[in-house]
């Protein structure tokens, strides 16, 4: 049967190496450099960008050299002590324990439940949603009553009740609790368009040539909804960010002894910190409001990235 | 024995309505159509829009379910998944569809596009299959800078070729081309017809080809089959078909071949007029109490036309006698 191709053309195994270096020469792109050329076109983004990867960076590696049971111990002589000055950067709180601390320990507890809760709620709402877009029929029928059902609880309630009967928890096993809850939006969305993607020519083309269901979703219409995957994740992590933060501010969030951006905010509960001793709240608010900015720029130069027709970076 | 033997294939969508969302009625897409494809030969299946062509070919290559009947392909039943699974059954069959942007993955480079069926039946090495798309991209006119691109850096004569590509990639018996050449212009439909042709004398493939354009299918076929309304009202050889039409529907096909000759217009629309004339008048002749099509008589041993056996046999002496 290759002999059968060998009469009909001209190319042989001789030309193999020469013929895909040509084809090297005039190949598009690979999508990383898309994606930095896109960087470089739109100067906010690469700003965001490096905000948010210096900033993330820089809380994981700064809380490594924190001790956070003596950074939390209750100092009395540095009673709301000022900003500014050589021992605490950004003052103390009510309990004298450095805010600037708190602050990178907080972060870090913040973003990394962000990051973890964005990875397993994502996934598995992306993974639900192709797969009951693309089955259809029953598959699809009894996987959005399981939807149904889900969307039909009280989330905030439920997380509370689970917070608060579960003895032992901390940032893990919060983030479990979190994931429970939050994959339902992405995966409605995802199987919307997946619905509609699978209807596709080069579904059936894929299904002609012999290629497996399971390729077909990850490998075939999976990438064909990457932009929307991606401008999904990062909004869900910057709304994720403000999951924890929201919760802990009610107090239901990580415990008080672990400082989280969340329980920092909370120290706007009392009129006077807010009006008199803004350190204590206002750093951590700023924090959120620029890195949800941030991120949601970068997703924006994603998103262009994913989709020819709106790139506004140089071709090649 | 021919290659693909399809007896009374039938593909019926469920209608639901109501409260309980019950079966009420179906929509008989295709409704019992019987006919077989011989090895090496181009088979023509045409029809208007909505005629049921298009799942034909669907059913024969595996992608839609079958209500009742059956495709024998080498003597197994392929409407069932396991039987197709057992054969490697879409190695030997393959399709082109109609439009090439959306049949190639928009995400997927040429070379990935070509070997994919490569891939899932053939299993061969990286250099090998390096070389069979190279090989192939030559067969269908294209250079080797084609390869790592992407469909949307084509234009729509090439892309139909790299689907031809990769619809020829593993050697397939059969090709199912879905109004290959609908999508494209009209110099550009002769490229792609002819780059099917010269594969077809290449490797022996033979094509069922579904077409609205007769002028194409007449380039293309031997065998021509015409279906209204889920049924086949006429099979017959070329010549049958063009130049003994019996059943009226047919006839109004032919009757809207457009003529390029501009000194006979009033006389083409005058024969055009005649034949909507009679299509209007005679449709309970040729089609019975519920407007559906009768089943298939033969005339000759090509021909067959689905008419009532006594209107057959009258309408086939007239026609001879034209003709004499």
């Amino acid at each position: 049967m290759a002999e059968n191709f060998e009469q009909h053309s001209d190319i042989s195994a001789a030309d193999l190496a020469r013929l895909s270096q040509e084809a090297q020469a005039e190949a598009t792109p690979s999508t990383a450099k898309i994606i930095w050329s896109e960087f470089k076109a739109d100067r906010p983004a690469m700003v965001a960008l490096f905000i948010i990867v210096g900033f993330i960076a820089f809380v994981m590696v700064g809380a490594l050299f924190i001790n956070t049971p003596k950074m939390m111990e209750t100092n009395i002589m540095a009673y709301f002590n000022q900003p500014f000055t050589p021992e605490f950067w950004l003052g103390a709180d009510s309990g004298g324990r450095s805010v600037a601390k708190q602050l990178i320990v907080g972060s870090r507890n913040s973003i990394g439940i962000a990051i973890g809760l964005t990875i397993v709620s994502s996934t598995f709402g992306i993974c639900w949603g192709l797969i009951s877009g693309y089955f259809n029929g029953y598959i699809d029928w009894g996987m959005q009553r399981v939807y149904d059902f889900m969307m039909m609880l009280p989330m905030t309630m439920m997380i509370i009740v689970l917070v608060t009967i579960i003895p032992h928890y901390n940032s893990v096993t919060l983030t479990f609790i979190f994931s429970i809850f939050y994959w339902e939006g992405t995966s409605r969305l995802i199987r919307s368009r997946t619905l509609a993607e699978s209807e596709k020519d080069y579904v059936a083309a894929s299904r002609t040539s012999g290629t497996s269901h399971w390729k077909i979703i990850f490998r075939e219409i999976m990438p064909n909804i990457s932009s929307l995957i991606i401008v999904d994740c990062t909004l869900s992590f910057a709304e994720n960010i403000g999951v924890e933060t929201g919760l802990s501010y009610l107090g239901f969030g990580l415990p008080s002894q672990t400082p989280s951006l969340g329980t920092m905010i909370s120290n706007a509960n009392d009129p006077n910190n807010i009006t008199q001793y803004w350190w204590t709240w206002l750093p951590a608010a700023l924090e959120i409001i620029i890195l949800c900015l941030a991120i949601s720029y970068v997703g924006q130069v994603l998103r262009r990235a994913a989709d020819a027709s709106q790139r506004q970076g140089a071709a090649d | 024995m021919s290659l693909i033997e399809i007896k009374d294939l039938k593909v019926h969508y469920p209608i639901r309505t109501g409260f309980w969302n019950r079966i009420t009625d179906s929509v008989r897409a295709v409704d019992g159509i019987t006919f077989n494809i011989e090895a090496g030969e181009t088979y023509g299946l045409v029809g208007e829009s909505g005629s049921g062509k298009s799942t034909t070919g669907k059913s024969v290559v595996g992608l839609e379910k079958v209500t009742s009947g059956s495709i024998l392909y080498k003597g197994q039943d392929i409407t069932k998944a396991d039987n197709r699974r057992k054969l490697d059954y879409n190695r030997d069959v393959q399709m082109i569809f109609q439009d090439s942007l959306s049949s190639l993955n928009p995400r997927k480079r040429i070379e990935d596009i070509i070997a994919e069926p490569l891939r899932n039946f053939e299993h061969l090495s990286k250099d090998d299959e390096k070389l069979r798309v190279l090989q192939l991209l030559d067969i269908v006119g294209l250079d080797a800078d084609a390869l790592y691109k992407y469909p949307h850096q084509f234009s729509g004569g090439q892309r139909q070729r790299i689907g031809v590509a990769r619809a020829v990639a593993t050697n397939p018996k059969l090709i199912i081309a879905d109004e290959p050449v609908s999508a494209l212009d009209l110099s550009v439909q002769a490229q792609v017809l002819n780059f099917m042709k010269k594969i077809q004398r290449e490797f022996g493939i033979s094509y069922l080809f579904i077409s609205h354009d007769l002028g194409v299918v007449r380039h293309m076929c031997n065998n021509i089959a015409i279906m209204n309304r889920g049924r086949l009202v006429e099979i017959g050889t070329r010549d049958d078909i063009y130049n003994h039409p019996l059943h009226i529907y047919t006839k109004r096909l032919l009757a809207a071949i457009p003529e390029t000759n501009v000194n006979q217009r009033e006389a083409h629309r005058a024969s055009r007029l005649a034949v909507e004339k009679v299509y209007q008048e005679q449709q309970s002749k040729y089609y019975d109490d519920d407007g559906e099509a009768y089943p298939l008589v033969q005339i000759t041993k090509t021909h067959a036309v689905a008419l009532p056996q006594a209107l057959a046999q009258q309408l086939a002496t007239q026609e001879g006698e034209v003709q004499a």
